[in-house]
């Protein structure tokens, strides 16, 4: 049976897609950069800090970092309505702010990967002992 | 403030932030204002943020969007049923521990 226009439309995108990436990721990501240009200057320059640092130490796959960046989007658009200073949003040391918030997007961290590589090392150091 | 009540109240806060939800819903500017009214005047929003993320995360609270005034919508926690067990938890280890350091500045056993 030939594919109707909507299937030949989705297999052709999902062909296209293996080489761009999501669509969809693209969208998001876009909405994200759009959301962070409408905040007030300072709240634009710490985002687009912590964006750049959690990009070294954040979640390899695509849909967590991009929920990350959202809810971080989040809480600037909260802090910029209520007039919170920057100051106060990410407290007196941002590195312990951003390790804090980051912990919650365990995704594909390679710093995971090394966590668990020395768990398991120690877990056979402990059981050659016995 | 000083750096050993920020050391403290990282292991402590999730069930402060539990133990006032569970009076009543709140969102997070709100628990932060209390917070430092309290006297936790160093703690930053970001982490308290932060630690509703992983709360609702875990299940241990429900989430409401509320419409507002100003800005966007917010975000309204409220403890839900395994956030109370949780919370519950987190009451007997604190008992434990404040026992237990109570007999170490005694000098008890």
């Amino acid at each position: 049976m030939a594919a109707g226009p909507i299937e030949r439309k989705k297999r052709f995108r999902r062909l296209v897609e293996i080489v761009t990436g999501p669509f969809e990721d693209k969208r998001r990501y876009r909405e994200y950069k759009a959301r962070t240009e409408r905040l007030p200057k300072s709240y634009h320059t710490a985002i687009e800090a912590l964006h750049r640092y959690m990009l070294y130490f954040g979640p390899g796959k695509a849909d967590s970092l991009l929920r990350m960046l959202e809810d971080l989007a989040d809480l600037f658009e909260q802090s910029a309505a209520n007039g919170t200073p920057i100051r106060e949003v990410v407290g007196e040391d941002p590195v312990e702010f951003a390790e804090t918030f980051l912990r919650n997007y365990p995704e594909g961290q390679w710093i995971g990967r090394e966590r668990e590589r020395l768990s398991s090392a120690i877990d056979r150091a402990a059981r050659d002992e016995t | 403030m000083g750096k050993q009540v920020t050391e403290m109240l990282k292991g402590t806060l999730e069930g402060i932030v539990l133990a006032i939800l569970s009076g009543r819903a709140a969102y997070g500017y709100e628990i932060t204002a209390w917070l430092r009214d309290q006297g936790f005047s160093d703690i930053a929003e970001g982490t308290v943020y932060a630690l509703l993320v992983r709360i609702e995360q875990r299940g241990l609270v429900d989430v409401e969007k509320v419409p507002s005034e100003k800005g966007p919508p917010r975000k309204v926690y409220s403890l839900n049923a395994q956030g109370r067990e949780y919370l519950e938890e987190f009451w007997r280890t604190w008992s434990f521990l404040s026992e237990r350091l109570e007999q170490l500045r005694e000098g008890g056993e």
